[in-house]
């Protein structure tokens, strides 16, 4: 088992620029499995090429449903979520290069913080597009993403850093298969972030005014609720999730100014896979893509990661543009 | 609009002479190669955004994938130069036509898409380009690009040792895409384009054709950022997939023709003299080794003119010079 020795950042592939790094050093992770014979060796690939993939797929879930959530609620596509993912990470990264923090409890802070600044944000910049062209939004969003990456590359330098966690190079192993330790802590928060997410919306007061927005601002507006302090709540939901994303990915991923560009447009991926504004499709699209990408990484090649998702993107916007469980209002 | 209008004839008239002897003669009264540089930079990106502006401006079709086309310009280009020594402004022809064949298919791929979705697909599109240069390191180098060596002055391989024929070569590319675009903005199809830019459903309903008419803006504006692909193999001596291909370039392409002034002729002008004249002034500032000075203060021009101006920085431009916007 070679690859229990592989740091766990180059073992599997990353999306951006990290991918280099591990071009020609364990590319094929289970490909050096020399156990049974030829077919068993390809389960275990497969099975093991699969349970990457689901790992990612739970971070991406994370990131997903709080750009579908500002989606749902606001009718804003997002183009700085993957600038807010990058700030959780950098966040998480000063609060223990300086204190030593876990990112675990990094996170607890982060998103409170992110919660603050999106409702900031939203209330000074993002409303005032909202309702107007599409175009003056993904302008605006886009100039905030471009802003933020690179005041974040003025005070921080473009190095890549990294959370040395003691747990960073730990590894469960269920038979043949397995699972890297920060991954499945990844995994685990996404989901359970998602879910909580999920359960707000559906079981609080509170959420069900989101949705009430999200379905009907004008009736939900005579009904007393004030649509712009749901506007602040979804866009601080939506940014911190990305945040809390970011926060769980340092321990296995580069932390460096452009990180957000690559989460981005996985992010809009899976949130178009899963229908825009459908949390549970955003969760499921999350795990296909992230599934997708780790099969194309092992048995394409693994530069072309990217390429199966996007191949992938381009047949649903053609053949299916609604997304796999259609247009969903939020639950 | 002032086109017809006998009170802005006169103005109109010497103005535009008077600039173009201006820009004609600054290589001969300059001698500073800094400052050609800095001007063959300016007209490059204002073609660049001239060629956006077509599909982006013209047609409010918002493409975030532009490098794409820059990518398959230079391409071609570089790698005929350096492998069957075929000179730059021959080698520009196939990746124009790779370009366009391109921008035909893209088109009929993601015109029926409107809003975030087509922004998304043009961005998956560029990055899909990106991805498959990297791949190929056999054929284009990969992400260590592909280097034209230097062969000495000569007029045949588009090489010279001086700056003054590199700014005669892009101010006539830039006068080529201004020509396009003018000719563009006075036609038919320059006003179907902008019938499908205020309403889609309503200039369908007029019997414009739709597709026909966003893949057709779609590939000139494409073949042209293709030529201006053809022109930085030839100027810079380099390139890779992340300086031709990747979503700096697309965004720096976008953010010339939006802060200028969208769906006007010389609004990319404009706002290229902004962020070049910005980038410079910052690296003078703050040391090159500060990159990000520049887009911070370019992405503040961008929310302020998304706020404020959205019809783009020409838009404040004294009344005199209206006949150079569109109304």
């Amino acid at each position: 088992m070679r690859e229990a020795s592989c740091p766990p950042h180059v073992s599997f592939c990353n999306p951006g620029r990290a991918r280099n790094s591990c071009r020609g050093r364990s590319g094929r992770a289970g490909g050096e499995v020399r156990v049974g014979r030829k077919g068993e060796i390809y389960t275990t690939t497969l099975i093991q090429s699969i349970v990457n993939g689901l790992m990612m797929g739970g971070v991406y879930a994370l990131i997903a449903v709080g750009l579908t959530l500002i989606f749902g609620v606001m009718n804003v596509v997002n183009f700085a979520h993957g600038e807010f993912v990058m700030l959780g990470m950098v966040l998480t990264y000063l609060l223990h290069h300086y204190l030593g923090w876990d990112p675990g409890l990094s996170i607890l802070l982060v998103i409170p913080i992110m919660l603050g600044v999106g409702a900031l944000i939203q209330k000074t910049l993002i409303s005032s597009v909202i309702g107007q062209a599409d175009e003056a939004q993904i302008l605006l969003t886009l100039g905030l993403s471009v802003l933020l990456t690179n005041a974040v590359l003025l005070i921080m330098g473009p190095d890549y850093l990294s959370v040395k966690t003691p747990y960073k190079l730990s590894v469960v192993a269920l038979g043949p298969v397995l699972f890297s330790v920060p991954r499945l802590i990844a995994f685990f928060v996404g989901l359970v972030f998602s879910g909580i997410l999920w359960l707000f919306l559906n079981r609080t007061n509170l959420g069900k005014a989101l949705r009430a927005v999200a379905e009907k601002p004008e009736v939900a507006t005579i009904m007393g609720i004030n649509p712009k302090r749901m506007h602040w709540l979804a866009f601080g939901i939506g940014i911190s999730l990305a945040a809390g994303a970011g926060s769980v990915l340092t321990p296995f991923f580069y932390t460096f100014p452009s990180v957000g560009g690559m989460f981005v447009l996985i992010a809009f991926v899976v949130v178009v896979l899963g229908g825009m504004g459908n949390i549970p499709g955003a969760i499921l699209g999350a795990l296909v893509i992230g599934i997708t990408e780790s099969l194309t990484a092992q048995f394409v090649a693994l530069d072309l990661a990217m390429l199966g998702v996007f191949i992938l993107f381009v047949l649903v916007l053609v053949f299916k543009p609604a997304g796999i469980l259609g247009k969903g209002k939020l639950y | 609009m002032a086109m017809n209008d006998p009170a802005h004839a006169s103005w109109k008239r010497y103005v535009p002479l008077i600039l173009a002897a201006i820009v004609i003669l600054v290589p001969l009264a300059v001698p500073s190669r800094y400052i050609l540089r800095t001007l063959v930079n300016i007209f490059f990106f204002a073609a660049l955004g001239c060629a956006w502006n077509i599909i982006g401006g013209y047609a409010g079709q918002l493409s975030l994938g532009h490098s794409a086309f820059v990518a398959m310009g230079a391409y071609p280009t570089a790698l005929l130069l350096l492998n069957l020594n075929i000179p730059p402004w021959i080698g520009f022809i196939p990746g124009v036509v790779l370009a366009l064949i391109a921008a035909y298919l893209l088109g009929h791929l993601v015109f029926g898409l409107r809003g975030p979705y087509l922004a998304l697909s043009t961005l998956a599109f560029a990055e899909i380009v990106h991805i498959l240069l990297l791949h190929f390191r056999d054929q284009t180098g990969g992400s260590l690009g592909v280097t034209i060596p230097f062969g000495g002055t000569s007029v045949w391989k588009l090489q010279f040792a001086s700056e003054q024929p590199y700014y005669y070569i892009c101010l006539g590319l830039l006068g080529f895409c201004l020509y396009v675009t003018h000719r563009i903005h006075n036609s038919r199809m320059g006003y179907y384009l902008q019938a499908i830019k205020e309403n889609q459903d309503a200039a369908e309903n007029l019997g414009i054709n739709l597709s026909g008419n966003k893949v057709k803006a779609l590939m000139i504006s494409a073949a042209l950022t293709a030529l201006m692909g053809g022109f930085y193999v030839a100027y810079f001596y380099y390139i890779d997939p992340d300086s031709v291909a990747g979503s700096d370039l697309s965004i720096k392409i976008l953010l010339v023709a939006i802060v200028g002034g969208v769906g006007t002729v010389w609004g990319p002008v404009v706002g290229a003299c902004i962020l070049v004249a910005l980038t410079e002034i910052s690296n003078y500032l703050f040391g090159s080794g500060r990159a990000g000075v520049s887009l911070v203060i370019y992405a503040i021009i961008l929310v302020i003119v998304v706020l404020f101006s959205p019809r783009g920085l020409i838009a404040l431009l004294p009344k005199g010079s209206r006949s150079y916007r569109s109304e």
